[in-house]
Formats: structure tokens, sequence, C-alpha cells
């Protein structure tokens, strides 16, 4: 690469040395002497002109592009400007080179500002709105209590006599609003830990058969009631190394969500397992109305509702999927959801399958590890 | 009308159980159960209060909430273990605070009877209060 003021110099040297030469020459070659000294003299001035105004025309063009260059340097890292008396000098395009930076600079520091400012802002909002989970909770959690122990009482023939029939369903309506208000409160809890990382893991060596089949068995009874058809699929029984209560809570979520969605009659819910490579691939599928694609980008996101168009609303906190979420990142998995609009929908999550080393040549004594 | 639960173990009957807790309508529910099921039962709102009763009477059983205002469970815990460590497995801790993993550790260590989390199950807290007065 070539420097200015080097390429000035060259260029300006050897013009102002082939003059001077020029001169000189002819001074020797003439046969009028006078006159060759005159043109000498002059060529001498012209050489002598040139250099000093390569000089010049170098300080000011080079100096202020290596000031500019600075102070973008100086911008950059510290978001400060340098200024210095060179501003008013010299040459004009340059000058107006410098302002037009020097305004452009400033733009962009008070931008810069701005958007920490609000990063700040937004981190104390996100603060404030953990707290609030965290009050909100602690304060729902309280009253349930005696509601919930003065419905077991009343239950207690023998502590508060026997109640007829309509006082007994009156009962029952009341509990299952509450568990309804329960759950909602732990989904709340439960997010709000999955945000702060708070969530507790407990691994066990477990078949990946067993998990589905748990889930299998608790749902087949509401499944029967409703008549939907449940199906288990097992494509793999691989080991994972994972934690039951938390998978679990998944599949829950997942074919609660199902059984929502099914069509009126005829629903199928199927869930099992496939092989995928380094992990167990769990997938609950239903042939239910289907997730369009723009509810497939949010559908993960919290307090996300799939507006139906049927006649039976989804209730909930609108958490379940973005707890699974949750749940399946921290055991290291990922969860997602392949859909069409009524053509059922599917949702797969990951976990790691458990790795066992045969260690080669030596005893036949297998060791067990965990792939992170 | 006869309490199955009082003749079940002529031993339980008549256990003196103390319940702290600054919620009154919880306590009362507490209260109204145990009452019926003729165990002795003594309510106190305040932590402060609660924790001179603990000293001062005998109690088979205490159910202690641990967010009080003022003078809160974690509080009548410390002070427990500083000058009546042998109190603290008469201790239920019923709570509805998240309580961090290490607080949980912490109570098993100091030799706390059980931790419950609220809403809980009446017949489950009168299990774990019998438990806890052997």
């Amino acid at each position: 690469m070539i420097k200015i003021k080097n390429a000035l110099f060259l260029i300006f040297g050897i013009t102002s040395f082939i003059m001077f030469y020029i001169g000189i020459l002819n001074y020797l070659t003439t046969q009028d002497k006078s006159i060759g000294l005159v043109i000498l003299i002059f060529s001498v001035i012209v050489s002598l002109g040139t250099l000093f105004a390569t000089f010049y025309i170098s300080k000011n063009l080079t100096k202020p592009i290596e000031l500019l260059v600075t102070r973008m340097n100086e911008f950059s890292r510290n978001n400060l400007i340098v200024k210095n008396s060179l501003d008013d000098k010299g040459i004009e395009e340059l000058q107006i080179l410098h302002k037009n930076f020097e305004d452009m600079a400033n733009k962009v520091g008070s931008a810069l500002k701005k958007e920490k400012q609000f990063n700040l802002e937004l981190k104390e909002m996100d603060t404030r709105k953990t707290e609030f989970m965290s009050m909100i909770s602690h304060e729902l959690k309280t009253p349930i209590m005696p509601i919930l122990g003065y419905l077991q009482l009343l239950k207690k023939e023998e502590l508060m006599g026997k109640l007829n029939e309509k006082q007994l369903d009156a009962l029952n309506e009341i509990s299952i609003s509450t568990e309804k208000l329960q759950k909602l409160i732990q989904d709340v809890l439960m997010a709000q830990k999955i945000d702060l990382g708070k969530l507790t893991i407990k691994r066990e060596m477990i078949e990946s058969k067993k998990l589905v089949e748990d889930s299998y068995k608790s749902f087949a009874p509401i499944c029967e009631n409703k008549g939907t058809k449940l199906v288990l699929s097992l494509g793999t029984t691989e080991m994972v190394y994972s934690d039951i209560d938390r998978i679990s809570q998944v599949f829950s979520n997942l074919i609660s969500n199902a059984l929502a969605f099914l069509p009126e009659k005829n629903g199928i819910i199927e869930v099992g397992t496939r092989d995928n490579s380094d992990n167990v691939t769990f997938f609950v599928r239903d042939n239910g109305s289907g997730i369009s694609e723009k509810q497939k980008k949010n559908i993960f996101k919290k307090f996300y509702q799939v507006d139906t168009s049927s006649k039976r609303k989804k209730e909930g906190s609108g958490l379940g999927l973005s707890i699974c979420d949750g749940i399946v990142q921290t055991l290291g998995g990922k969860i997602w959801v392949k859909s069409s609009l009524n053509q059922g929908t599917t949702f797969f999550f990951d976990i790691p399958k458990a790795k066992i080393p045969v260690e080669p040549f030596k005893s036949l004594k297998k060791s067990y590890y965990l792939k992170k | 009308m006869t309490n199955l639960l009082s003749t079940s173990n002529q031993e339980e009957f008549g256990l003196n159980v103390l319940i702290i807790d600054d919620n009154e309508q919880i306590t009362k529910m507490i209260s109204s159960f145990l009452d019926m099921s003729n165990y002795e039962c003594t309510v106190v709102n305040d932590g402060k209060e609660g924790l001179d009763l603990i000293k001062t009477n005998q109690y088979d059983s205490i159910i202690l909430d641990l967010a009080m205002p003022e003078f809160d469970g974690y509080e009548i815990l410390d002070a427990l273990q500083r000058e009546n460590p042998s109190y603290l497995s008469k201790i239920i801790v019923l709570t509805a605070s998240n309580v961090p993993i290490e607080n949980i550790q912490k109570f098993k260590e100091l030799g706390i009877s059980s931790c419950l989390q609220k809403p809980v199950d009446i017949d489950q807290l009168l299990s774990k209060i019998i438990d806890s007065s052997v």
C-alpha cells in the first residue's frame, strides 16, 4: 500500500529533479551562457517551488487525514471525539469530511447511550417482574390452604356430620375449581423457577420405554372415558439418564393439550419413542385441528394461547408449553412441533441417551458415564 | 359419633400442638380440625409470642410458618438452635414460600421433623404431627 506522502514526494521529487536536470543540461550544452543561466535559475526556482508545494500539500492532506483516522480510532474505543486546532485550516474538502464525521459520531454516541439506558431499564423491569411473580404465587398459595382444608374437613362425616347429596355435589364443584386454581399457581411458580434457572433435577438411569408407559398408564383411564384411542408406539427402548418426574410433567402437559384439541369423534393420541442417534426422541401425536405456521413460531412462548375456532376453548395459564420447553432444555434436550392445519399435531422432544462405553481389550467391566 | 382418629391409637389422644402462623384463616382451620380430632391446640399469630411459648411450655408438636412479619420462622429456628436445640425435632415447617434447597438441607441437619408446602392435605399434616411427637 502506498502512503500519500511517499507518493507525492516521489512524483514531484522526480518532476522537480527532471526540471533541474534539464536546466543544468541546457546550461552545459547551450552556446548562449547568459540565457542558459537564466533558464537554469528559472528551473531551480520552479523545482524548489515544486518541492515546497509538495511539502505544503503533503502536510495539509496527510495530517488532516491522519487526524481523522485517530479520531475514528478514539471514537470506536472510547466513544469520545478529540478536538484540536487543526480543524479550521487546510483543505476545505477535508474540513467538511471532519465535520461530517463529528456529526455522525455524535449521533451514534447518543444512540448508544440511549440503548444502554434502555437496557438498564429493561433489566430492572425484569427483576421487578420476577419479584412480583414470586410474591404473587406465595400470596395465592396462602388462602388456597384453608379452602382445601375445609373442603376435606366437610367430607369427613365423623367430624362434621353427614352431608346430603346436593351438599356433596356442591363441595365437589368447589374442589374442581380449586384444583384448577392450584394448577394455575403451580404453573406460574414453575415458569418462574425455570426463568431463574432454579429448576431442580434428579437424574436416574431409566428405560425410555418405561417413561412412556408410565404416562400411557396414567392417561389411559381419562382417554377411555372420553372415547379417545390412546396408542403406544415404541421405536426404541434405549436408556436415558434423566429426571423421571420432570419428563412425566412434560408428557402430562403434552397429552393434556392433545386431549383439548381432539376432534369430536375418533380422537387418537399416539405416544412413543424414536431413535435419534445420540438422543431418544419422545413424541405425542394427535389427530386434532392442527397448528398454523404462525402459531408454530409462537407456541412455546409464555402465555401464548392458540386461538381455536372450535366451541371448546382452551383453559389454563398458557404456560404449559413454555414450561415443557424450559424443562426439556434444562435436561439437555430440545422440543419442537410438526403440524398442519386440520392434519393433526406432533410434539417431539429429545432427551440425550445414557452413554455406555465398553473398554476395548480390557476386562468385561462396563462403566457408565453421561454425555453432557 | 366416635372420632376414628383418637380410637385408633390411645397414645395420640390429647397430643399437645402449638401452631405459629400469622394467617388467621389457616390457624383457625388447622385448630378446628385438631380440636375436632381431640388434640390440645394452642394458636399464636405472632413469632415472638410463639418462641416464648415454646420455651415456657411443653408441646408434642409445633407447626411453624416461615414468612411472618417482624419475627419470622427463620429467626425462631435460629433462636432455638442456639438456646433450645432439643425442641427442633418437634417442629414441622409449614410454608407457602419456595424454600431453597440449601435451607431444606439445613432443616434436615437441624433435625427438624418435616418441611411441608402449603397448601397441605390435612390428613397428611396429621400424620406428620404424629411423627413429630414421637
